[in-house]
């Protein structure tokens, strides 16, 4: 596969992750607002910490808001300069599909384009401010439906493979993120017994990954940091747990591996067994001790530096054109 | 046990819960817009008020009231539809073409904005016998084009005739020194061809210009049918239309022939997601199965073509190419080119790729070579031109450029190597100003222009707010060139939407129709 064609592959689902993830936030978000009635908690601003865009938010608005939700919401939203919000998101998305066309199908095109043709109506719009939350679902349920389409009317070869690749990668980073709102809300976790707006917490972090029922089969009804941090890092079984992602991308990475000959460029399956490793050798006690907010941002600074490596891998010139120069031009060899 | 099998005791709930499944967003305005469409039907009808231009010739009526027999069948439908139910019809196939991202790019438009080409839902008839002909006449036309480049760039016989004037083949800005010697595999320079043809008033068919470099708009004459078919089924379902489906293949085959064994290393090259063709570019890769690949995606190392993949280098051994040729390779071309690809030519002239269509064929279809194309097909075919074409003024002739300028307000005038409708000035339709604006251009680069006297083109219903009127068209089939030649069944039909407009082209105003050519009916 062309080189440009699998990054744009791998970047086509990062970002359309992204969009999947912000809409699951701010739709849990809007409700636990309603749950959980405490002053002086800030419910709006620990997710703009934790998607990392404090700086732009900053640029874009006063101290005085910043727990505002309609302000959040729009920034997250709606703002274009933002290279993190939903806008931005669906913007390099589509054109990432746009250069790509011949290699996704046609639903995923006509689902993609359709989402953001409509992201950009009036429809939208008037969406947005009346039913906020059928915004949201539906902008999810439109992610979601691409993967569907993806699964059942791409051909399932490289192409594939690296948006896979490119959606696991992504979606560990953005669990820690979310996990980490905690911390941003409302402080260190620690084991002892935490208060009744800590567990609203939680379980809004829960909701936020689509886990709150798995979690309760597995957690038979315990409710704790710990015991959430445990599950969302480490549950092999579901399939929004950072190990279950990893599990993923080694998966496709391994697919996407040049077979039969001896491989030189393996920095990206390097790197990113070592963070498997590292984090499988990890045992939730320890984690806890170190603190869960260093041990998150590690595991998001290391997706980031796989994501790097399989760029090196795979996307870059193949070391051949690297050295290859090409002769200045002297006089064209003609055919007898 | 079939399709309708369900698991026991299920089959009752499920029926209940389909039918208070809630409508999804955005389906609700759908249907209410369904509802209200039934109750809302008029039948006023269509075709009645309907006036065929002075002086021209319609594709639909003979004259007013008097349907052409290849276009009752249509009249008759659409009649019974009624105007709601058309405009209905319109919107969705617009919608269509929205969702699809079936758009070009407008280079003025500072936004950088995609378009949809505007889709008239009226099809262009042609009857079977009509049609024959054209086939005819385009494949001798696009073969003593495809001679006529073999020739320019070995022997030059024709020069040392004296049939065409050697001064405007070699002086032509589109002549490629650089290529003169080499042989193309196969010989074959032509392998894609657009030709454009208009009809005069006296519905004869006349060859208006060549397109044997980069002609585009295929991708719309495909899908144009699948829009077509979608919303007008019923419609397309009365006639006997023959399928254009087969072009991509068709298209792998010919761009393939000169490979043994037909090759598997074939690439579509586009300038990038940012070139206003880029969908056609990206379907006709699809639809071929092919990489869509861009300059920076090839490297040539030791005159050898590689496409650079997640798995190193692999060879490419045919280009069927979407660049010009000034930005195919910066180190022969245009030094400041980001497109191309440096070497390709070497790589071509050593014979390691085929190039599709060939390096230097602007010289065929140089407007200024045009006028001696009639000329072109009796030298190297020894047959006299089957399809006509237009009276043309070349002004680097002295006796020829007084006459341009003294009738300015007659002709047409052309710059020879613009497209899209750019350049050009339509005399009887501009002003004072812009004629002698155009009068001081020809004067002092007369070798740019050609001149010809305003054909009345072709006019067919077209919808229109107020219903069908009348707008000028052209028609572009496309021609085929490998191991045989093979012509699209129809082509794309450019409609001018503006009233009395003659210019055709998608950036100025243009729109297209669904070409049908009718089959044989079986007797």
């Amino acid at each position: 596969m062309i080189s440009r064609v699998a990054e744009s592959a791998f970047w086509l689902a990062r970002y359309l992750e992204r969009v999947e993830d912000l809409a699951r936030i701010l739709y849990v978000n809007v409700n636990f607002v309603l749950d959980v009635n405490l002053d002086g908690v800030p419910r709006w601003w620990p997710l703009v910490l934790a998607v990392g865009a404090e700086k732009e938010f900053r640029a874009n608005t006063t101290r005085a808001n910043r727990d505002d939700g309609e302000t959040v919401q729009q920034f997250l939203c709606w703002d274009r300069e933002h290279p993190g919000s939903i806008a931005s998101s669906l913007d390099r998305a589509r054109e990432n599909a746009r250069t790509i066309r011949e290699t996704i199908s046609l639903e995923m095109w006509e689902t993609l384009n359709g989402l953001l043709l409509w992201f950009n109506s009036a429809e939208g719009r008037r969406l947005y401010q009346r039913e906020r939350y059928e915004f949201y679902q539906y902008l999810r349920d439109q992610c979601v439906l691409f993967q569907g389409f993806a699964l059942e009317t791409m051909l399932q070869s490289e192409g594939y493979h690296f948006m896979r690749l490119g959606t696991s990668l992504e979606r560990a980073a953005q669990i820690a993120r979310i996990l980490d709102v905690k911390y941003h809300a409302l402080g260190p976790t620690g084991r002892s017994i935490e208060w009744p707006r800590e567990i609203a917490q939680w379980q809004a972090i829960l909701r936020s990954c689509s886990a709150i029922e798995p979690y309760f089969k597995v957690a038979q009804g315990e409710l704790s940091g710990q015991r959430v941090a445990e599950f969302l890092l480490f549950e092999k079984e579901f399939p929004h747990s950072v190990t279950r992602a990893l599990d993923q991308a080694q998966k496709f990475l391994n697919l996407v591996r040049p077979r039969g000959k001896a491989v030189k460029n393996e920095r990206s399956v390097t790197a990113l067994n070592d963070l498997r490793d590292q984090l499988d050798a990890m045992s939730m006690d320890e984690m806890m001790r170190r603190g869960l907010h260093k041990t998150l941002l590690w595991i998001i600074a290391s997706v980031e530096d796989v994501c790097s490596a399989v760029q090196q891998d795979y996307f870059l010139a193949p070391p051949q054109v690297r050295r290859h120069r090409t002769a200045p031009w002297r006089k064209l060899t003609r055919t007898a | 046990m079939g399709w309708c099998s369900v698991r026991r005791g299920e089959l009752a709930q499920r029926t209940a819960m389909a039918l208070v499944t809630p409508l999804r967003v955005g389906h609700e305005d759908m249907a209410k817009k369904l509802s209200a469409k039934k109750v809302a039907r008029v039948s006023e009808p269509i075709f009645t008020g309907y006036k065929p231009l002075v002086a021209t010739y319609d594709e639909y009526f003979a004259e007013a009231g008097k349907v052409r027999p290849q276009a009752s069948t249509v009249v008759q439908h659409l009649e019974g539809l009624g105007r709601d139910e058309i405009r209905g019809r319109m919107r969705v196939a617009h919608a269509s073409f929205l969702e699809g991202g079936i758009t070009f790019s407008v280079y003025s438009d500072a936004r950088g904005g995609e378009r949809v080409f505007p889709f008239d839902p009226l099809p262009r008839v042609i009857d079977p016998a009509e049609w024959r002909f054209l086939d005819r006449g385009l494949k001798q036309r696009v073969e003593a084009l495809n001679s006529f480049l073999g020739d320019i760039y070995s022997k030059q016989q024709i020069l040392r005739d004296k049939k065409v004037p050697a001064a405007i083949v070699l002086g032509s800005p589109v002549y490629r020194r650089e290529v003169q010697g080499i042989r193309p595999r196969n010989g074959n320079y032509i392998y894609v061809a657009g030709i454009d043809l208009v009809r005069d008033q006296h519905g004869t068919y006349r060859v208006l210009e060549d397109n044997v470099r980069v002609p585009s708009g295929v991708s719309y004459v495909l899908e144009n049918r699948i829009v077509m078919k979608k919303t007008f089924p019923r419609l397309f379902d009365r006639h006997n239309v023959v399928p254009v489906e087969e072009y991509p293949n068709r298209l792998r085959r010919a761009v393939t022939s000169a490979i043994a064994g037909g090759g598997t290393n074939l690439v579509v090259l586009t300038p990038g997601v940012f070139n206003s063709a880029y969908f056609e570019h990206s379907f006709l890769a699809r639809r071929m199965g092919c990489d869509l690949v861009e300059g920076r995606d090839l490297v040539v190392i030791k005159k050898r073509v590689y496409a650079k993949t997640t798995r190193g280098l692999q060879p490419v051994d045919s280009i069927y190419r979407r660049i010009d040729d000034d930005f195919l390779d910066p180190q022969l071309f245009r030094k400041d080119s980001m497109l191309g690809v440096p070497g390709l030519v070497e790589a071509y002239a050593r014979g390691n790729v085929v190039l599709a269509n060939g390096i230097g064929n602007g010289v065929a279809d140089d407007k200024a070579i045009y006028p001696f194309v009639p000329d072109i097909i009796r030298y190297y075919l020894n047959e006299e031109p089957i399809l006509e074409q237009v009276p043309t003024y070349i002004c680097e002739r002295k006796a020829e450029r007084k006459h341009t300028v003294e009738n300015i307000d007659k002709l047409v005038v052309k710059a020879v190597n613009e497209a899209g409708g750019y350049g050009m000035l339509v005399g009887p339709k501009a002003n004072k100003q812009q004629r002698a604006e155009f009068v001081r251009k020809v004067n002092a680069n007369p070798r740019n222009y050609i001149a010809q006297p305003l054909v009345e083109l072709s006019a067919c219903p077209t919808w229109t707010p107020r219903g069908p009127a009348p707008r000028r068209l052209d028609l572009r089939p496309f021609v085929l060139r490998g191991n045989d030649t093979w012509v699209l069944p129809g082509g794309l039909t450019r409609v001018a939407l503006v009233r009395g407009s003659y210019v055709v082209n998608s950036s100025q105003g243009g729109g297209s129709k669904d070409t049908w050519v009718l089959e044989n009916t079986k007797s």
